[in-house]
C-alpha cells in the first residue's frame, strides 16, 4: 500500500515562492499499476521524487508499507526517464543490474542468478558483457528496467520512461513492462505525458492539474487485463476512456493561471 | 597504424638529423657534435650512474607522484562532496597553487633537511595542486541522476565512493594527473640541483662544474627520452582506466 496525504512541494527562491505541488492525495493499493498523467510542467517529476524518498516534500507525508517516507524507502526501485545518465558507463550491462544487489551484500550465486533472470526477461541475455553506450536507447531503458527487476523491489516507480524511445520501441517496452508486472506482482507507479501511454498501461490513471498541482481526475481503466497494441488499442472502449482523460487534461491546461 | 607511426616519428627524425649535420664539426666549446654527444651517452648513464643516480631519481619521483595522487584525490573527494568545506578552503587552494614549488626548495630544507625527504616532498608540493583541484572539480559535476540512482538504489559507503565519486571524476583527475606528471619530472631535477649527492639533475649540474660539456648534454638528451617514455607508460595507464569514456565520445562522434 502507498499513499499519499496531502502533499505540498514549495520552492522559495530568491523571495519568490513558487508552488510546483498544491495539494495531492491518492493511494495505490498493494500489485496496482498506477499511471499518473498531467500537462506538461505539472510537477509530476516533483511528485515521483517525493515518493522515492529524493526529495521532501513542503508538507503532507508519504508513507510506503506502513512506514512514512523520510529518505528512499526499503523495497523500492526507480527507473529514470534519463537512461544513459542512470547507467554507470564504465560497467558492462551485467555489472550494473547487479551493483545494487552488491551493495545490499547479497551472496554470489544469488546475485548471479537474479542478474541472469533479470536480463533474460527483458530480452538482453546476449548484451550482458556490453557496455551500455554501445546499446541503442530502448535497450539502455531496457537494462535500467533488468536492474530494477533484479532488485525485486515490491513498489517500482517509471519517471517517464519511455519519453525518449522511438515509437516503436515504445511499444516493445510497454508491452514488456506489462508482463513484468503482471509476473512480479508489484505496485506500480508509473508517471507520464502521453495519455494514450497512461490508458493502455495502468489499472488506473490520475490525472493532475497544472501547477500548482492537484489530482484533478482518478479514473478507473475498465480495458481486460490482457492487452495487446492492436486489439486494445482499436476497443471502442479505450478510444472513450482517451477521449476522457484527454478532456480532463485540456481542461487543466486551459485553467492555467 | 603504421602510417600513424611513421607521422609521430618523422618530424623527431628530421630534427635530430638537423641537430646532427649542423653540429657535426663544431669547434664550440659549450656546442659539441651530436656525434660526440651520443658517443659519450651509453658510457655515462648505462655504467655505474643508472644505479647511483638515474634509479634514485626515478624512485623519488614514483614515491612523490604516487603520494600526490593518493592526498590528492582523497583530499579532492572530501573538498569536491562537501560544499560549505568547499567555499572555506577554495580560495587557500587557489593561493597555494600559484605559489612556483622550486620557490618552496629552502623552506623544505630547513624543515625536511637536504635528503631524499625534502625531494618527494618538493614533488608532492608540485604535482598535488593539478590533482586536488581537477578531482575536486570532478567530484562536484558528478552527475545528479546518477546520485539519484545511487540514493534509490542504497549504494552506499565504498561502492559509492568508487563508482559515483572516482569513476565519474576519473577523466578530470587523470586530465590533472598527466599536468602532473611533467610537473613532477621538472621538480625531480630542480629538486637534485639543491644541495644533492645523488640524481640526474645532481649529475648534470656535476658535468657542467667540471667542463664535461658533452656528458652534460646527454644528460639533457636521458630527461628528454626519459619524459617521453613516461608519457608512454600514461598513455597506457589512461587507456586502461578511460577505455569507457573514449568509447562514449567514440559513439557520440559516429552518431
Amino acid at each position: 500500500m502507498l499513499t499519499v496525504t496531502e502533499l505540498n512541494k514549495t520552492y522559495d527562491t530568491k523571495g519568490r515562492r513558487v508552488e510546483a505541488i498544491g495539494e495531492v492525495s491518492f493511494s495505490v493499493a498493494d500489485g496496482e499499476f498506477v499511471c499518473v498523467v498531467g500537462p506538461s510542467g505539472c510537477g509530476k517529476t516533483t511528485l515521483l521524487r517525493c515518493i522515492a524518498g529524493l526529495l521532501a516534500p513542503t508538507s503532507g507525508e508519504v508513507v510506503v508499507e506502513g512506514t512514512k517516507v523520510t529518505g528512499p524507502p526499503d523495497g523500492l526501485a526507480v527507473v529514470f526517464q534519463e537512461y544513459g545518465r542512470s547507467l554507470f558507463p564504465w560497467l558492462r550491462v551485467a555489472d550494473n543490474v547487479d551493483l545494487p544487489l552488491r551493495a545490499a551484500g547479497m551472496a554470489k550465486e544469488k546475485r548471479r542468478e537474479l542478474v541472469e533472470d533479470a536480463l533474460e526477461s527483458v530480452g538482453l541475455a546476449d548484451a550482458r558483457n556490453a557496455y551500455p553506450w554501445q546499446l541503442s536507447g530502448g535497450m539502455q531503458q531496457r537494462v535500467a528496467i533488468a536492474r530494477a527487476i533484479a532488485y525485486q523491489p515490491r513498489v517500482l516507480l517509471m519517471d517517464e520512461p519511455f519519453a525518449a524511445v522511438d515509437a516503436q520501441t515504445r511499444a516493445d517496452l510497454e508491452d514488456l513492462i506489462r508482463s513484468v508486472w503482471q509476473r512480479l506482482g508489484v505496485t506500480l507507479v508509473f508517471v507520464t505525458h502521453d495519455i494514450d501511454e497512461s490508458v493502455y498501461l495502468g489499472q488506473r490513471v490520475i490525472m493532475l492539474s497544472s501547477s500548482p498541482t492537484t489530482v484533478a481526475e482518478d479514473l478507473a481503466i475498465d480495458l481486460p487485463a490482457e492487452r495487446d497494441q492492436l486489439s486494445t488499442r482499436s476497443d471502442p472502449r479505450f478510444t472513450e476512456l482517451r477521449g476522457q482523460v484527454y478532456a480532463q487534461i485540456q481542461k487543466a491546461k486551459q485553467e492555467r493561471p | 597504424m603504421i602510417k600513424r607511426i611513421g607521422l609521430a616519428i618523422g618530424l623527431p627524425i628530421v630534427l635530430v638529423a638537423i641537430w646532427w649535420f649542423a653540429s657535426a664539426g663544431s669547434k664550440d666549446f659549450y656546442f659539441p657534435p651530436l656525434e660526440k654527444i651520443l658517443a659519450v651517452f651509453p658510457d655515462t648513464w648505462f655504467g655505474p650512474r643508472m644505479v647511483d643516480d638515474v634509479l634514485p631519481s626515478l624512485l623519488r619521483l614514483a614515491v612523490g607522484y604516487a603520494a600526490a595522487l593518493i592526498v590528492g584525490i582523497g583530499l579532492g573527494m572530501l573538498i569536491g562532496a562537501n560544499r560549505t568545506l568547499r567555499a572555506v578552503v577554495e580560495p587557500v587552494l587557489e593561493f597555494l597553487r600559484a605559489i612556483p614549488p622550486p620557490v618552496l626548495v629552502p623552506i623544505l630544507m630547513l624543515m625536511a633537511g637536504i635528503g631524499n625527504t625534502m625531494k618527494v616532498l618538493v614533488i608532492i608540493s608540485g604535482c598535488l595542486w593539478p590533482i586536488l583541484l581537477n578531482t575536486v572539480e570532478g567530484v562536484r559535476a558528478v552527475d545528479e541522476v546518477l546520485t539519484d540512482t545511487c540514493r534509490s538504489y542504497r549504494i552506499r559507503g565504498g561502492l559509492k565512493m568508487w563508482h559515483l565519486m572516482i569513476r565519474s571524476a576519473s577523466p578530470q583527475i587523470v586530465a590533472g594527473a598527466r599536468q602532473a606528471l611533467s610537473i613532477g619530472i621538472i621538480l625531480m631535477v630542480i629538486s637534485e640541483m639543491f644541495a644533492a649527492s645523488s640524481g640526474i639533475g645532481f649529475t648534470v649540474i656535476q658535468f657542467k662544474d667540471g667542463f664535461r660539456i658533452p656528458q652534460m648534454w646527454s644528460g639533457v638528451i636521458l630527461l628528454g627520452l626519459l619524459g617521453v617514455l613516461l608519457a608512454l607508460l600514461f598513455r597506457l595507464a589512461e587507456r586502461a582506466v578511460l577505455g569507457w569514456y573514449h568509447g562514449i565520445r567514440a559513439v557520440q562522434k559516429e552518431r
